[in-house]
C-alpha cells in the first residue's frame, strides 16, 4: 500500500535536506510535520519572521529559507501540522491533522525529529515563570513575546544564544548564572584541535560573548547549589558562587543545559540505541548513510546524535543518497561520488562538537537531583521515589514506571526518561546500556479516541 | 537448605504466594526476571472479576468468588503494612451488550452457573434505560447488560508495588534480573540461574507466567501455557464518567480511562497496532459515546498466559514432589486467594482448598 518512495518525518534541517535532495533524484516523498510552517525548531517559522525579527534573530536563522525553499518541489507532498503518533512495519504512519485521523505508507522512512532540551530538575524547576530557555526563544521568534526580568540559568551555546537575542532586543537577561566550570573549560582545551576545524562556531561563540559582556550582563559562571525560590511563582534564583551564597530576584526563568536527541520514534520502531557518554544522552545506532539496525528506518539531523543544524543538513542529503541508490535511482559508484564532498563537510561541521560538549557539560546537580525534586512533572514524581524503587527491585525504567507513574503522562517519558535511567543507573550500580529506557509506544503524541476510531479497524474480541 | 520455598517468578501470582507462606513464618527467596521480560502483572486490565469465569467449570466460578470475597482484607492489610494503599472498589461490573440476541445468550448461560453454584451467583439484567440511570453516558447503541455484583476493579500496578513491598518488609528474599534455567533435585532442589546464581530450596513454586512452558519440563510438568495478547488503552484522567468497570472501560482511581482488550493468538509479539486499538476506540466510543473526545496517553499490549481451556493450573510434580506449578490467566483476580488458600495447598494442611480440577492432567492426551 506504498503512497510514496520515502516518507520524512519533520522538517527541520535534516528533514528538508532529506526530501528536496531525494526529490532531486527522483524519488516520490512526504513530509510530515507537526509545525503549521517548516524550518523545524532551529528555523522556526522562517518563512513569516525572518522579514519581521531577522534583525534579533541573526543571520543564521534567516538563512533557513533556502531550506525551506527546496520544499517547493513536485515530488514533494509537505503536509504540515501534521501530529505523528504511530509508525508501524511497513511503514505505516498514523497521523493527525486539523482533527482527522490518516495514513501514508513507504517502504522507507526518515526519521527526522530533532533534540529537545534536556530537563533540568532543579528544586524550584516546576513553578510557574520557570521555563526552558528553548521555549523562551520559541515565544520570541513565534510571537516577538520578550521575558523582562529574566535569569537565564545553565550553559551551552543555546544560552548564549538567548542571552545574546535578548540583548539586541533591548532587554537584557537580569544575570547569567552558569553551572559549566573552569576545570570543564581547561578539560576541553585538549579538544581545541577539532573546534579550531570548526573555527566558525568558537568565532561566533566569541562573539556573543561579547554582546553579553558589552550589555554588562552579570555573569557567574561555575554556579552550584542552584534553587528556584517562590511561592506560586518563580521570585528568585539562589546559588553559591565562588564559595558565596547569592540570591537574584527575577520573576521568570529560563534553564538550559543541553539539547538531546529525540528518540521516541525511533525507539518505537524498536531501533537500538547506544549510551553516548560524551554527550549524556542515548543515541541510535546507525551506518555512515544514517540507517539503523531496522532496515528501511534512517535517522538524520540531532535525532541521530547532537550535530546542528549545519551537520543535520549534511546528514540529511547523505541519506538521501543511499534512499536513491536502494530505489534504484542511482549507482553505487555515483552515490559514492556525490558523498564524497558531503561527508567531509559534515566532519567539519562536527569537528567542534567534542569542545563543546566538554566545555558546556549538563549541570551535574540536575543530572542527580535532591530526593525531593520532582523529576516527572507529568505524575510528579520525584528523585526520591525513583530511588525508592530501585529498593523495591526495579532494575530497568519500565519497572519503575509501573511503580512510580514516572513516564505514564502526556509527555510519553520525553522529560523524564533520562533521569529515571540515569537514578537507577547509579542506584543499582548498572551502566545506562544495561539499565535501558522506557518502551516507547504508540502514541507518540496524543490523539483522540474519536481520531483513532476513524481509522480502519479490526473487530475487538471482548471475551475476557 | 537456604530457603524453604523458592518462588521463580516475581509477577503478582508469585508474589502473592510468597506473601503468603511469609506470613505463615516459612523462608521464601523470590526469583524475578529483568526490566525487559514479559510482565502481565504490569499489562492487565486490573479486574477483580467473577462473571462470565467458568462457564463450563463452576470450580473455577467459586474459585474466583472466594478470591473476590476476600480482596477487600487483603489489599486493607497489604496497605496497613506498606502505608501503600492498594484502591480497590467491588460495587458489581457490567458486561455490556450491543444486541438483544447476545444479552439473552448470555443470561441463560448465566442462569444455568447460578444453578450449579446453589444460587450464589448475584447477577441483574438492566435495559438500557436502566442501565443509563446508573451510567448516565452510556450509550444508544448498548442495549442494556449484565451487572454482577461481585465484580469490582482494583490498582494492578499498586498491588503488585504493595506486595513487592511488603514481601522484602516480611523478609522474603527477593534476587532481580534472574533467568531460571535448570532446576534440579540432587537433594533438595537446586536452581541455576543464567548469571551463574544457585539457590538451594526446600520446594519450588513455578509462577513465571509465560517462562513456565519452557522451564516446567524440568520438573516434569506439562505447563502448557501460551501467549495471548491483549492490547490496551489508557486515556487522559477525566472528571467521573464511568461509575462500575466492564470489560470495554474502566474509570481507574486516577482517572484516567483503560480501554481493553483485544485477543490475539500472534506468538510473543506484545506490540500495539493502529487496528487494534481503532477496534478498541470504536467500541469504547459505542459504549459511551463522550469518549470520542478524549486523548488517548498511553497504549500497550501485554500477553495473556493462557492454558488450553483457559482455567488456572495448580500441579504438584507426581516425579519431583515438592514441586509446583502455578499459573493463571487471572492474577489480580485470584491474588487474594494465592496470598490466603493457596498456602494451605502447599503446605498440604488440613485447610487446603480442593484444586483437583485445575490439575494439568486433565490435558493429558487420551
Amino acid at each position: 500500500m506504498s503512497t510514496h518512495d520515502l516518507i520524512v518525518i519533520g522538517a527541520g534541517p535534516a528533514g528538508m535536506a532529506t526530501a528536496s535532495k531525494a526529490a532531486d533524484l527522483g524519488l516520490t516523498v512526504a513530509v510530515l510535520d507537526e509545525q503549521p510552517r517548516a524550518g523545524g525548531q532551529v528555523y522556526r517559522d522562517v518563512d513569516r519572521v525572518a522579514a519581521l525579527r531577522g534583525d534579533i534573530l541573526g543571520a543564521d536563522y534567516t538563512q533557513g529559507a533556502t531550506l525551506t525553499a527546496g520544499l517547493h518541489h513536485q515530488a514533494i507532498e509537505h503536509v504540515p501540522g501534521a501530529t505523528v503518533w504511530a509508525i508501524e512495519d511497513g511503514f505505516r504512519v498514523s497521523y493527525t491533522r486539523a482533527g482527522r485521523g490518516a495514513q501514508i505508507a513507504a517502504d522507507r522512512i526518515l526519521l527526522a525529529t530533532g533534540a529537545l532540551e534536556r530537563p533540568m530538575p532543579l528544586p524550584g524547576w516546576t513553578l510557574p515563570g520557570v521555563m526552558t530557555a528553548g521555549a523562551g526563544q520559541i515565544l520570541l521568534k513565534q510571537s516577538g513575546v520578550l521575558a523582562k526580568s529574566a535569569a537565564l540559568v545553565g550553559c551551552g551555546p543555546l544560552l548564549y544564544l538567548i542571552a545574546a537575542q535578548m540583548v539586541r532586543a533591548g532587554t537584557p537577561p537580569v544575570a547569567m548564572i552558569e553551572t559549566q566550570t573552569r576545570s570543564d573549560l581547561i578539560e576541553a582545551a585538549r579538544h581545541v584541535g577539532g573546534a579550531l576545524r570548526g573555527w566558525p562556531y568558537m568565532l561566533k561563540g566569541l562573539k556573543m560573548l561579547a554582546e553579553i559582556t558589552r550589555a554588562k550582563v552579570p555573569r557567574y559562571p561555575g554556579a552550584t547549589e542552584i534553587r528556584i525560590e517562590g511561592t506560586d511563582t518563580a521570585e528568585a534564583v539562589s546559588f553559591v558562587h565562588r564559595g558565596r551564597a547569592h540570591r537574584i530576584a527575577c520573576r521568570t526563568v529560563f534553564l538550559h543545559h543541553g539539547v538531546v536527541p529525540n528518540t521516541q520514534a525511533a525507539r518505537s520502531l524498536g531501533v537500538s540505541h547506544r549510551w553516548h557518554a560524551g554527550q549524556s544522552c542515548f543515541a541510535p545506532r546507525l551506518d555512515v548513510w544514517g540507517q539503523s539496525d531496522v532496515t528501511g528506518v534512517f535517522i538524520a539531523g540531532d535525532g541521530a546524535g547532537i550535530g546542528g543544524a549545519k551537520a543535520a543538513e549534511l546528514a540529511g542529503r547523505l541519506a538521501a543518497l543511499k534512499v536513491a541508490e536502494e530505489s534504484g535511482r542511482l549507482s553505487t559508484d555515483e552515490r559514492d561520488r556525490q558523498a564524497a564532498p558531503l561527508r567531509s563537510a559534515h566532519a567539519r561541521e562536527l569537528a567542534a562538537r567534542p569542545f563543546l560538549d566538554r566545555a558546556y557539560p549538563p549541570f551535574a546537580g540536575a543530572l542527580a537531583p535532591e530526593d525531593a525534586t520532582v523529576i516527572c512533572r507529568c505524575e510528579e514524581v520525584t528523585a526520591g521515589d525513583i530511588r525508592g524503587h530501585a529498593r523495591l527491585g526495579c532494575l530497568g525504567p519500565n519497572q519503575a514506571k509501573a511503580f512510580s507513574r514516572a513516564g505514564m503522562g502526556p509527555c510519553q517519558g520525553r522529560y523524564c526518561g533520562l533521569t529515571v535511567t540515569s537514578l537507577l543507573a547509579a542506584a543499582n550500580g548498572t551502566s545506562h546500556d544495561e539499565t535501558g529506557y522506557y518502551r516507547i509506544r504508540p502514541p507518540l503524541k496524543p490523539v483522540t479516541l474519536g481520531e483513532l476510531a476513524t481509522l480502519e479497524h479490526s473487530a475487538p474480541d471482548t471475551a475476557e | 537448605m537456604e530457603t524453604e520455598y523458592a518462588i521463580i517468578g516475581g509477577g503478582v501470582v508469585g508474589l502473592s504466594v510468597a506473601w503468603g507462606l511469609l506470613k505463615r513464618g516459612l523462608t521464601v527467596t523470590v526469583l524475578d526476571g529483568d526490566d525487559g521480560s514479559f510482565r502481565a502483572s504490569r499489562g492487565n486490565f486490573g479486574l477483580v472479576w467473577v462473571q462470565s469465569k467458568g462457564m463450563n467449570q463452576p470450580r473455577y466460578a467459586r474459585w474466583s468468588q472466594q478470591s473476590a470475597a476476600i480482596w477487600a482484607e487483603f489489599a486493607e492489610e497489604l496497605g496497613h503494612n506498606t502505608g501503600q494503599p492498594v484502591p480497590l472498589e467491588q460495587k458489581g461490573g457490567y458486561d455490556l451488550h450491543f444486541s438483544e440476541a447476545t444479552l439473552e445468550a448470555t443470561v441463560a448461560k448465566y442462569n444455568d452457573l447460578k444453578t450449579k453454584l446453589d444460587g450464589d451467583y448475584p447477577f441483574e439484567v438492566l435495559g438500557h434505560n436502566a442501565l443509563r440511570k446508573e451510567e448516565p453516558q452510556i450509550g444508544p447503541k448498548v442495549v442494556g447488560a449484565i451487572l454482577h455484583h461481585q465484580d469490582g476493579h482494583a490498582n494492578p500496578l499498586k498491588l503488585l508495588k504493595s506486595l513487592a513491598a511488603d514481601v522484602r518488609r516480611m523478609g522474603g528474599r527477593v534476587l532481580t534480573g534472574k533467568t531460571v534455567t535448570d532446576v534440579t533435585k540432587p537433594d533438595g532442589f537446586r536452581l541455576a540461574c543464567a548469571d551463574g546464581t544457585t539457590v538451594g530450596a526446600g520446594k519450588v513454586v513455578l509462577s513465571a507466567g509465560l517462562g513456565a512452558a519452557a522451564l516446567g519440563p524440568k520438573l516434569a510438568f506439562r505447563a502448557p501455557v501460551r501467549p495471548q495478547r491483549g492490547q490496551v488503552l489508557i486515556t487522559e484522567k477525566l472528571p467521573k464518567l464511568i461509575n462500575r468497570p466492564s470489560l470495554i472501560a474502566r474509570q481507574v482511581d486516577e482517572g484516567g480511562i483503560q480501554i481493553g482488550a483485544t485477543n490475539e493468538e500472534v506468538g510473543t509479539d506484545d506490540r500495539v497496532t493502529q487496528p487494534g486499538l481503532s477496534g478498541l476506540a470504536a467500541e469504547a466510543i459505542a459504549a459511551y459515546p463522550a469518549l470520542a473526545r478524549a486523548q488517548l496517553v498511553r497504549s500497550w499490549g501485554a500477553l495473556r498466559v493462557l492454558s488450553p481451556d483457559g482455567l488456572p493450573i495448580y500441579q504438584e510434580s507426581a516425579e519431583f514432589p515438592g514441586a509446583y506449578l502455578v499459573t493463571c490467566h487471572s492474577g489480580i483476580t485470584l491474588a487474594a486467594a494465592h496470598a490466603r488458600l493457596l498456602p494451605d495447598w502447599l503446605e498440604a494442611t488440613k485447610a487446603a482448598p480442593d484444586l483437583e480440577v485445575f490439575s494439568e492432567t486433565r490435558f493429558a492426551v487420551s
